[in-house]
């Protein structure tokens, strides 16, 4: 796929995978540039729910990452919860430049706080329309609030998702039930002129077995509910924990933190075909957590009322022939566990109590009625999202459907009529080829370590700890920028080969003008560089930016004032590991006479780029590179020493002294070396301006002697 | 193609510094292909002049530009016009020789400076190395050399080589230089045609060379009417 003017028609797929597409590569690219506050808003844009997700999410984006093929996926979530956790000033003040008076515009009402109707709230707010959202219990947020444990998700991420929302002006009312307190019909009587049912899947499905209703046995979600609540269950030495999905992870790993010595999770299916994630399990095989697969229960054994152990059987098979959950078991092979305490975790179903006094039909199997692609119920004005109209999910997915019903409320409401929003994923970007990941640089992701399982099993707290500053910006820079690589003016191509001749990824061919087909690119620009008819841009980089952002750079400092020599210093952004450094160092400009043009990776400038600020100027450039061997783009460091040697040649033919170039490498970081590297540049510079002051004087006294 | 080499820019400056308001333009095509003249070029000349003016505290106005092929009337005109009408004092072209004969003919009152020195028709043996392969001798005798010309890869241009200064394959005038004749010797060898060159070949007409004065080539086919009517000496 070849993008030959510049607009791709194929998206990164790490956007693709995630399901509110969120642009992860302009985000990492916000990152990379220290403007963590634009970074900010476009998470907030796509996901009203960013604190959560950057903690919790099953990162769909990272599954579909193309540096997968390379060593391992960029690690987006945490970059996302970085992103949160460096800009929570901004957001306080993003959401207050957010707010919308609500208008004269119809009201909605919401029913459920989880994330699906919360993200339905804030983008109807926004759009004017007054929202309340009801909510039956007292704290919101649905499952996220109430039930999934802390040592993963902190209230306080919860919260401020939450506050965020609430403070654009959507009402909340808790510990109010619709159904039991007050009907739907009632909410329309009151003036609501759409309601939205968001209520989840709130109950655990229970199991038919002997005995199951004998005491120490619990159902998962009330269980979690009381591991939050301030008077947590009590349990035995040995808990026995039923089901095989994320959710009995949680229950297991919880019932360990609450003192349980034995923890066992009995599945169905086989180590495989576990549905839990794989990070779940391992994390929980770390806290002495042990999983019996092919397993199912066939009796719960009780000794006065209350279990005691619980009889398995093998299970055989759990899927049938068209993939659908038909567990055959073997009742011949059993065997024994002994258990204090059962938790079923083998699946949530909606309550559909908000429907009581309503017209609001429900489907057989006790389900809500409701056609997924309009969001519409058998009730004119009724429409549902998340879990009760998709099933089980994940919380990002309950995101998408808010924003989906937001959508077709707003459609309603201004035309009456339904909207069909089929779920269409746009195009991803073919994978890496082969030969390009052979040809890229390994960089390993940083892995951060959990608190040692020997200690976390111990509360409640988090056990996960965001990226430091420079851990964010190391971690950002693996990103391949897929999709934002370079494209050829078909116009100014000459077909010369250059391009073809210097891509250190071979992507760049003839097709009777230079093609760089998108899946190989690897926006490095080098190509662009080089490119003797300017023919060539990147998508993200077009063939005036490094001479704009010098301009700007230079027109934002009075160079009158600036301290002579005044320099220009074109600098890897890649090596700078905190951006306030960077500022503070732009401020003492007017002192310093330094210049700053930050540019990711400096084997991006031309000859030209390097003499322009002679022509603004300068007295001096200082090209500031990454550390030898460092670079993220095979040959660029030898390219750039040609292109430093050719300007330098450039200057001598016009009889200026070639050692007003200065080429550095970043030894550690930028904070580490670069200031001396401008020090001794600045005094060579100073000294040779000196030199040639007096050699002016001179030979002005040697004519006044003549 | 035509390969050039871009002029050492003392040389440029010295050409243009008395004028106030220039223009430099490259050519789209040979000069791009090899690097001596396209858009990015210009751009370093245009720059590396304007720091050498600003050194000097001069006021020069320098425009750039670059047009598809400046052998051309249809890319020419305009640029032509923009000199014109632009009050452009004098202008450098990046083009080859023939793009500064082009331009010049069109200006009557405004110099066109050389940017380039024109060096040979000439292939690229490697990246950013070219040779020559070609001189242009309107009287194409490769069928008789086995596809190596003797007139561009010989020094002497001799036409029954090699010399006596043929060594070990290499030219006497450089070791860098591959003797033409034995490049044709060896190549024929390979190819089992040695015997035709001892064939009789006539005495060469070399008049359809520059000894037969500027050249000029006609396609009937694609000359308007009126040209095609004239009689053509
Ligand atoms: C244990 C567990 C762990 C999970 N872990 C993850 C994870 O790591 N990552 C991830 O992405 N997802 C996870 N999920 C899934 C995620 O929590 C859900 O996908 C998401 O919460 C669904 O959102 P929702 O808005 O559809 O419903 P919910 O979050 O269930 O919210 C529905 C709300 O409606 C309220 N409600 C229901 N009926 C009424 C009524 N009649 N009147 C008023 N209010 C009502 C409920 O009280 C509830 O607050 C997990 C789920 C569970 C159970
Ligand atoms: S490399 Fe970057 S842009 Fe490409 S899929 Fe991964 S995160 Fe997205």
């Amino acid at each position: 796929m070849s993008q030959q003017n510049g607009e791709s028609t194929v998206i990164a797929p790490c956007t693709v995978g995630c399901p509110v597409h969120t642009d992860n590569r302009q985000l990492v690219d916000y990152i990379i540039h220290g403007e963590y506050e634009k970074a900010l808003r476009l998470l907030l844009d796509a996901n009203p729910f960013s604190s959560v997700c950057g903690r919790i999410c099953h990162h769909p984006c990272e599954q579909n990452c193309r540096r997968s093929k390379v060593e391992a996926p960029i690690g987006l979530r945490r970059l996302k919860r970085f992103v949160i956790e460096a800009t929570k000033e901004h957001r306080l003040a993003y959401s207050k430049a957010r707010q919308v008076p609500p208008g004269e515009m119809e009201r909605v009402a919401i029913v459920g706080s989880g994330p699906s109707g919360m993200t339905a709230a804030r983008d109807l707010v926004s759009m004017g329309y007054p929202v309340t959202v009801f909510e039956r219990s007292e704290n919101p947020g649905g499952l996220l609030g109430n039930v999934i444990p802390r040592y993963r998700l902190p209230y306080e991420a919860v919260k401020e998702d939450i506050d965020d929302i609430l403070s654009l002006g959507v009402k909340l009312v808790t510990g109010m039930e619709i159904g039991r307190d007050i009907t739907i019909e009632n909410l329309f009587r009151e003036g609501h002129s759409a309601v939205l049912l968001a209520t989840g899947l709130s109950e655990s499905r229970t199991l038919n077995v002997p005995g199951i209703d004998s005491e120490g046995v619990m159902l998962a979600l009330p269980f979690l509910q009381t591991v939050l609540s301030p008077i947590p269950p009590v349990l035995g030495k040995r808990v026995a924990i039923l089901g095989g999905g994320n959710v009995a992870i949680d229950v297991a790993r919880s019932a360990r933190r609450l003192g349980a010595e034995k923890v066992t999770i009995i599945c169905l299916e086989s180590p495989e075909e576990i549905p839990a994630w794989k990070w779940e399990v391992e994390e929980a095989h770390d806290e002495g957590i042990s999983i019996m697969h092919s397993r199912g229960p066939r009796k719960v054994f009780t000794d006065n009322g209350h279990i005691k152990a619980l009889e398995l059987k093998r299970c055989t098979s759990v899927f049938d022939s068209d993939g659908r959950f038909n567990p055959q078991y073997d009742e011949m092979d059993t065997a024994t566990l002994l258990a204090d305490n059962a938790i079923i975790a083998i699946g949530q179903r909606g309550d559909l109590t908000s429907l009581n006094g309503s017209d609001v039909q429900t489907a057989p199997g006790g389900r809500l009625r409701c056609d997924p692609k309009t969001q519409a119920t058998s009730r004119q004005g009724v429409f549902a999202c998340g879990e009760v109209l998709t099933g089980a999910g994940s919380a990002v997915e309950a995101v998408r459907d808010g924003h989906r019903a937001a959508r077709a409320i707003v459609h309603y409401l201004e035309t009456g009529d339904l909207i069909e929003q089929p779920y269409d994923d746009p195009q991803a970007l073919g994978e890496l080829p082969d030969e390009t990941v052979e040809k890229i640089v390994k960089r390993h992701p940083l892995v951060l370590d959990l608190v040692k399982p020997e200690l976390r099993i111990k509360d409640f707290v988090e056990i996960e700890r965001g990226f430091s500053e420079a851990e964010a910006l190391n971690e950002a820079k693996r990103c391949l920028a897929c999709t934002t690589g370079a494209f050829a003016d078909e116009e100014k191509c000459a077909a010369c080969l250059t391009c073809v001749r210097i891509c250190p990824f071979g992507v760049a061919t003839i097709e009777k003008t230079a093609v760089m087909p998108q899946e190989k690119c690897q926006a490095c620009g080098l190509c662009a560089t080089q490119c003797p008819a300017a023919a060539i841009a990147l998508k993200r980089f077009g063939t005036t930016q490094m001479r704009d952002e010098l301009r700007s750079a230079m027109e934002s400092q009075n160079t009158e004032l600036m301290a002579k020599p005044l320099i220009v210093s074109y600098c890897c952004l890649f090596e700078v590991t905190s951006r306030n450094w960077v500022s503070e160092t732009t401020v003492n400009c007017l002192e310093s006479g330094i210049v700053r043009v930050m540019i990711p990776c400096v084997a991006r400038l031309g000859v030209l780029d390097i003499l322009s600020p002679f022509e603004m100027g300068a007295d001096g450039v200082v090209i500031i590179g990454c550390s030898s061997g460092d670079c993220l783009y095979p040959t660029a460091e030898q390219r750039l020493e040609n292109t430093v040697r050719e300007a330098r040649g450039v200057l001598g033919e016009i009889g200026l002294e070639e050692e007003v170039i200065d080429y550095w490498r970043t030894e550690g970081s930028a904070e580490v070396s670069w200031s001396s590297f401008w020090e001794i540049s600045r005094r060579k510079l100073k000294l040779m301006k000196d030199n040639e002051g007096e050699r002016a004087n001179d030979s002005s006294r040697a004519k006044t002697t003549v | 193609m035509i390969v050039a080499e871009r002029k050492p820019l003392s040389e440029i400056k010295q050409y243009v510094e008395k004028y106030k308001k220039i223009l430099i333009a490259g050519c789209g095509t040979c000069t791009t292909v090899c690097l001596a003249g396209g858009e990015k070029e210009v751009g370093v000349v245009a720059a590396a002049l304007r720091i050498a003016f600003l050194k000097e505290d001069r006021e020069v106005e320098i425009i750039e530009d670059c047009i598809t092929r400046q052998c051309e009337p249809e890319f020419v005109e305009p640029i032509a016009e923009k000199v014109r009408d632009g009050g452009i004092e004098a202008v450098l072209s990046l083009g080859c020789g023939v793009g500064v004969n082009f331009l010049s003919e069109r200006l009557d009152s405004v110099l066109v400076f050389p940017g380039v020195n024109t060096k040979f028709f000439g292939a690229a043996v490697e990246p950013g190395v070219w040779v020559e392969m070609c001189a242009g001798c309107g009287n194409c005798i490769l069928d008789v050399t086995g596809g190596i010309c003797p007139i561009a890869r010989c020094s002497k241009s001799i036409l029954n080589g090699p010399c006596g200064g043929s060594q070990d394959g290499k030219c006497e005038i450089s070791p860098d230089v591959d003797c033409g004749w034995h490049l044709i010797v060896s190549r024929m060898q390979k190819m089992g045609t040695l015997e035709r060159l001892s064939e009789f070949v006539p005495p060469r007409d070399w008049s359809t060379s520059r000894a037969g004065g500027p050249r000029r080539v006609i396609h009937e086919g694609m000359r308007s009417q009126n040209e095609g009517s004239e009689e053509v000496t």
